[in-house]
């Protein structure tokens, strides 16, 4: 009991570091931020890569990551609303509500994709204000980033001359890839994911999308909008993506029956990813689509 | 100063360019920073068109080249702009421009109104609960649970049901969910159970936003922050019926109390939460007050009695909850809950005569332990998630005898445990074991006596079409003590709960 209390004082006693503490609801939001602060700020990623970040449930350490957090990094547009919301109503952190200083969005940074449709759930799991997806869109990110470089030096103005060097690195990183993909996206017929999370770096390298292995998002694949889909499409070119968390089943029918290769990347960069793996990343989901030709 | 100088910073970072950031740089570096940046661009466009006028290049190609000449000539005029010094509002300038704005006016002026209309409603949801209900008792054996051995006693105060369910179809409540920001101080929450009956209020609260040092205050009428179960709405429940000891122990609704509650996060590497509060003391359980009335004895010599008053708040309670961190895919979660009821009153009427046997007033103290544990299964739609949970409760009542010297003294508690398992995508299976009474035993004058433990199983098998619908099938077993023999029942459920409205998020 003793040192427990010992431990207790001590680590109340440890003066703040110096470095910024940011929490980052996924690991491209952490990539996003090491890649702007480096070594000035202190990144926790609450919701693990290989989850689906709308389905995971508010646990404790989320609340401890928050407690103690300077800025808190979401993806927003109601990517994290089943969880987030209740995490910070347990955090009793008043600098990272939202509408503050230390409450950042990357959905609110940039205009997203399929924004303004109806808020009818009777077309499943839907996002009125647009798709939270936008992490697999390497351009958007590069805004994210200077918006972000510009936060991080509001909280921490001794740093700004890092973060904004750190965004545009990143930028002239991503611009340094786009006209490669582009090449090498050029002239796919079109993809079908699982769900739609591949839509914007479909809609960035000009490929359309030509349908989902989810009938409604949200919904797992049924029998009859698979076999709908076999029919429609076939005789066409493609690819079917799908990320881990997703179920292989409805890729393996319709890679069959269609005779197209599945392809099944992580939709998210691994815990301590930079910027770079990042760009790695995306090499291979940009190669995945290529399959298709 | 030193504010109004990172305002001006910020003003500026609104007017320029999204390729450009200014946060921390004098006004005089970020007209040069742009300079530089818009005449890179301006080279980098120019290349791309030498490109692109290359012979070969397809009618998309030409659209293409016809945009960024376009851009080309907008950045000629920005350069020359800043170059000049007269760019448009190129740094920290005022938000709205100074004196007068011209506007053009209808002719006879318009009768509009300048509003924000609606946009400031709360986000609001709404929880229908449909029920399906059978029973082996010809529908008594919700009331047989009541009347379960050393549970059965309180007088139970009016008010809303969640359990009272009817042979067949059953409406429950609806719940009806607003939340909203008051401003940069408040949340307020407001759940409203809406019946055939009536409408009400079941939580009503605010809670603050930003108290420093990790500290949260709420106050209002809200589902007191004891046990695990007790904050969990209908809509929450992993069964269609609130658990066995909750149930005796505390009420169908748990503890919820009007009141006010503090509650603290230190500063650790793993959570811990410490809670307090202060509730007026009106669970029919635990602190069922009837203060002031007054009751005629059976004894038509005897003096009639009064129930004694006495002002809220007349419990107070205390949590403690502590998380470990053990990763992604684990949680685990301890917790413990003290109440103590300054005042619980009861009247007995064994005989049914109308005229009280009995009226104690006293004291009532409740403990509790609680045990959380999820794994959250890397398969979709919930398959392989396994939530366990286990509470325990015990329940003391130290109540005297009023027109008497006597007193009666009662012990009970009551735990269940409960596993809830993704058997395949969006189907959960659910298995509770309950009992309470494992002590249970009352003094009155002296005189020990001690009770049967009251036990029932269930299983639940849920599907979730989607996260916002839900159905769910659920068989009860139970084995109640009533007048010292041991009653059988059994149970059947179908339900149906629906969300509609803004997308809610569930506390761990």
């Amino acid at each position: 009991m003793k040192t427990f209390f010992a431990s207790l004082l001590l680590t109340l006693a440890v003066p703040a570091t110096a470095a910024l503490n940011v929490v980052t609801t996924t690991s491209s939001m952490g990539m996003l931020v090491r890649s702007v602060g480096g070594d000035a700020v202190k990144i926790t990623v609450m919701a693990p890569p290989d989850r689906d970040a709308h389905k995971l449930q508010a646990r404790p350490s989320m609340m401890v990551a928050l407690r103690n957090a300077d800025l808190l990094v979401a993806v927003g547009a109601e990517l994290e609303v089943g969880w987030l919301p209740a995490a910070l109503e347990g955090a009793g952190n008043g600098k990272i509500q939202p509408g503050s200083a230390g409450y950042f969005e990357a959905a609110a940074q940039v205009p997203l994709l399929e924004g303004g449709k109806p808020a009818d759930r009777a077309q499943g799991d839907v996002h009125p204000a647009g798709n939270p997806h936008l992490y697999l869109d390497p351009p958007r990110m590069a805004t994210i980033a200077e918006a972000l470089a510009g936060r991080l030096a509001s909280v921490d103005p001794k740093n700004a001359e890092r973060y904004r060097q750190g965004a545009a690195a990143f930028r002239k990183a991503v611009e340094a890839r786009v006209p490669g993909w582009k090449q090498k996206a050029a002239g796919v017929n079109g993809v079908v994911p699982y769900h739609k999370d591949v839509n914007y770096l479909a809609a960035l390298l000009n490929v359309p999308v030509l349908g989902y292995v989810e009938p409604l998002p949200g919904i797992p694949p049924t029998a009859a909008h698979l076999k709908d889909l076999t029919s429609r499409l076939q005789g066409q070119k493609g690819v079917i993506l799908y990320t881990e968390y997703q179920s292989d089943q409805g890729p393996a029918f319709l890679a069959k029956n269609l005779g197209w290769p599945k392809v099944r990347l992580p939709l998210e960069p691994a815990l301590e990813a930079t910027g770079e793996d990042y760009l790695k990343l995306m090499d291979r989901w940009v190669d995945g689509i290529a399959s298709a030709k | 100063m030193k504010v109004r100088a990172s305002m001006r910073l910020a003003l500026g970072a609104v007017s320029l360019c999204a390729t450009l950031t200014s946060f921390g740089q004098t006004p005089s570096t970020i007209s040069d920073e742009k300079l530089k940046a818009l005449e890179a661009r301006q080279s980098e466009i120019q290349k791309t068109l030498e490109a692109l006028k290359a012979p070969g290049s397809s009618a998309e190609d030409k659209a293409r080249l016809a945009a960024l000449e376009q851009q080309v000539k907008q950045l000629q005029k920005d350069i020359e702009a800043l170059k000049t010094g007269s760019a448009a509002q190129p740094s920290p300038g005022p938000v709205e421009a100074k004196g007068l704005v011209t506007k053009s006016f209808p002719l006879f002026g318009t009768s509009g109104q300048v509003t924000s209309g609606t946009s400031f409603n709360p986000s609001i949801s709404i929880i229908p609960d449909i029920v399906y209900y059978r029973d082996s008792e010809k529908g008594g054996a919700l009331e047989m649970i009541e009347e379960a051995d050393g549970f059965h006693g309180a007088h139970a105060e009016g008010g809303h049901e969640h359990g009272g369910l009817s042979e067949g179809f059953n409406l429950r409540e609806t719940e009806i969910a607003f939340s909203a920001s008051v401003d940069p101080y408040f949340d307020v929450w407001a759940l409203f159970a809406a019946s055939e009956e009536g409408f009400s209020a079941e939580e009503v609260y605010f809670q603050t936003r930003r108290l420093p040092a990790g500290l949260t205050l709420k106050a209002g009428k809200f589902l007191s922050g004891i046990g695990y179960a007790n904050k969990q709405h209908p809509h929450q429940w992993d069964f269609v019926d609130q658990n066995l000891p909750y149930q005796l122990l505390l009420g169908d609704h748990g503890l919820n109390e009007k009141g006010i509650q503090i509650s603290w996060l230190p500063k650790l590497p793993f959570y811990l939460q410490l809670g307090a509060e202060l509730l007026q003391g009106e669970n029919e359980k635990i602190a069922n007050y009837m203060g002031g009335d007054e009751f005629p004895s059976e004894d038509p010599d005897a003096e009639p009695v009064t129930l004694s008053r006495q002002a809220g708040p007349r419990l107070f309670t205390g949590f403690v909850k502590i998380a470990p961190e053990i990763g992604y895919d684990h949680a685990l979660q301890f917790g413990l809950s003290y109440a103590s009821s300054q005042k619980h009153q009861e009247v007995h009427d064994e005989d049914g005569d109308g005229i009280a046997g009995e009226v104690l007033d006293g004291k009532a103290q409740l403990f509790g332990a609680d045990l959380v544990y999820k794994y959250d299964s890397p398969r979709e739609y919930g398959a392989g998630d396994l939530v366990l949970v286990t509470e325990y409760l015990f329940r003391k009542k130290d109540l005297d005898i009023l027109g008497t010297n006597s007193s009666a003294v009662s012990k009970q508690d009551g735990f269940y445990f409960q596993a809830v398992y993704g058997i395949a995508p969006r189907l959960q299976l659910a298995a509770r074991c309950e009992a309470a009474g494992l002590t249970n035993e009352q003094n009155e004058n002296g005189v020990n006596s001690n009770f049967g433990t009251s036990k029932r199983w269930s299983a639940a098998l849920t599907f979730n079409p989607t996260e916002f619908s839900r159905i769910r099938a659920q068989y009860n077993r139970g084995e109640i003590w009533r007048g010292g023999e041991k009653d059988k029942l059994d149970q059947f459920m179908l339900q149906v709960q629906l969300s509609v409205g803004a997308h809610g998020a569930h506390r761990f």
